[in-house]
């Protein structure tokens, strides 16, 4: 069973109803109970948002402001949605679309600006580095290189097929939903899907194949 | 059976087919059914490894994005929202630069474009009007100048200048009086005008009485 499908009917009936709630309250000119009421939408759709945008963007503080600009931009254009749509849907489009703006807005800027490169342990504070609880430091550098190798992989996907990916595997959409998510055909889907999937396996393996390669030829030559 | 499938349920499955399986079973929400996934152990293994190697990324990932998005960074996004929603519910002020601070909306800007601009049309139309009528012709009793008698020449004449030869123009008959030229060829008039001009001549202070030493 899907995540999306996990999440069950109830929950999507039940955002349904808010919305259409926060909708008349808005038409009524109630605004402090429906900004109250979309609250409960914000607090439900947040997590999975963040996800989302984090996936797209790979820069938190980015996908945070994409997950605002989304939530603020579906609030106040509330009246256009229409009931027969899951606001799930409505809304993952809203944020799928704010993602592609600002990576478009990002290749455009990276074209004039070099940007600095990245700390090697990315945007953590240091404090996250210190031993503590967590996994080993030898873990937390593979992890992070593997982490790394799969963006740098998947970076190099299409957009299509790296969009349906994401939805598919990491949100656990049905063809079906991703369809509905990005405009695309149901067998288109599949096809981008199966082509996500034998593109990643190709680069990873590739990848790993190099660089088990390259560590064989470190080793032989000293 | 297709021949595809066929063919498939006598070969070992490779990469494709494996993305195959996975990405129909994923789209379509149900697990995977092949008969040759269902009778080879071997290809079952590797088919098990391919989708840990799928579930590792997963994982991954979603890992990363969760850790992204501790809790508290969560509450802080939905205050920040909220914050939002409320800003947009308020009208929009607009802050005016002191020296010129006026309501933007006020009539009395509307007043002020239209003086300037009945004051700039006015201006324009009179121009254009000076051009094609000259107002001086309008207002002057006399339209044509007098014959010119040859009485007296003597205003006519430039003052002499000293140490050098003089110039007459040539236009100016040295032979015309200045009453003449002033007042026309009337007599009466030219003698009435002459007196009065005279007794305050008279009065007038001459620049040779200041000069002179006391």
């Amino acid at each position: 069973m899907t995540g999306a499908q996990a999440a069950g009917l109830p929950t999507r009936e039940a955002d349904s109803a808010a919305a259409s709630a926060v909708k008349a309250l808005q038409a009524e000119g109630r605004l402090a109970e429906a900004r109250e009421r979309y609250a409960e939408l914000v607090a439900r759709h947040q997590r999975r948002a963040a996800r989302i945008a984090f996936h797209y963007l790979r820069d938190s503080a980015e996908a945070d402001e994409a997950v605002q600009d989304a939530l603020v931009k579906a609030y106040s254009h509330l009246a256009s949605f229409r009931e027969e749509l899951p606001f799930e849907v409505w809304f993952t489009r809203i944020l799928i679309n704010g993602c592609l703006d600002r990576i478009k807005a990002r290749t455009r800027r990276e074209r004039w600006f070099v940007s600095m490169p990245e700390s090697p342990h990315g945007q953590r504070d240091f404090t996250d580095r210190v031993a503590g609880s967590g996994p080993s430091p030898e873990d937390q550098v593979l992890g992070r290189e593997r982490r790394q190798k799969l963006a740098a992989a998947l970076a190099r996907l299409p957009e299509r097929q790296r969009s349906v990916f994401m939805l598919s595997h990491y949100e656990g959409c049905t063809s079906r939903e991703v369809s509905a998510l990005t405009g695309l055909n149901e067998s288109t889907v599949r096809v981008h899907l199966f082509r996500a999937i034998r593109r990643l396996r190709t680069l990873l393996t590739e990848d790993g194949a190099s660089s088990a390669a390259g560590g064989e030829k470190r080793r032989v030559t000293s | 059976m297709s021949l595809l499938s066929r063919n498939r349920a006598h070969r070992h499955l490779g990469d494709d087919e494996f993305a195959d399986l996975w990405s129909t079973a994923v789209a379509s929400g149900e697990p995977v059914a092949d008969p040759h996934l269902a009778a080879c152990a071997q290809c079952r293994a590797r088919y098990a490894a391919f989708t840990a190697w799928l579930d590792g990324i997963h994982d991954d990932a979603v890992g990363e994005a969760e850790g992204a998005f501790p809790p508290e960074r969560l509450a802080t996004q939905q205050a920040q929202i909220m914050r939002r929603l409320e800003a947009l519910e308020r009208p929009a002020r607009v802050i005016a630069f002191p020296r010129f601070a006026r309501p933007a909306t006020s009539t009395q800007g509307h007043a002020q474009r239209w003086v300037a601009a009945a004051a700039a049309a006015g201006l324009v139309i009179g121009l254009a009007a000076g051009q094609f009528f000259d107002v001086r012709y309008i207002f002057t009793p006399m339209r044509t100048s007098p014959p010119v008698p040859q009485q007296n020449a003597r205003l006519a004449t430039p003052p002499p200048s000293i140490g050098g030869p003089s110039v007459v123009p040539a236009s100016v008959s040295s032979s015309v009086s200045d009453e003449t030229l002033f007042f026309g060829g009337d007599q009466t008039r030219i003698s009435e005008r002459l007196s009065t001009l005279r007794s305050m001549d008279d009065i007038t202070p001459r620049a040779r009485d200041l000069d002179r030493p006391r």
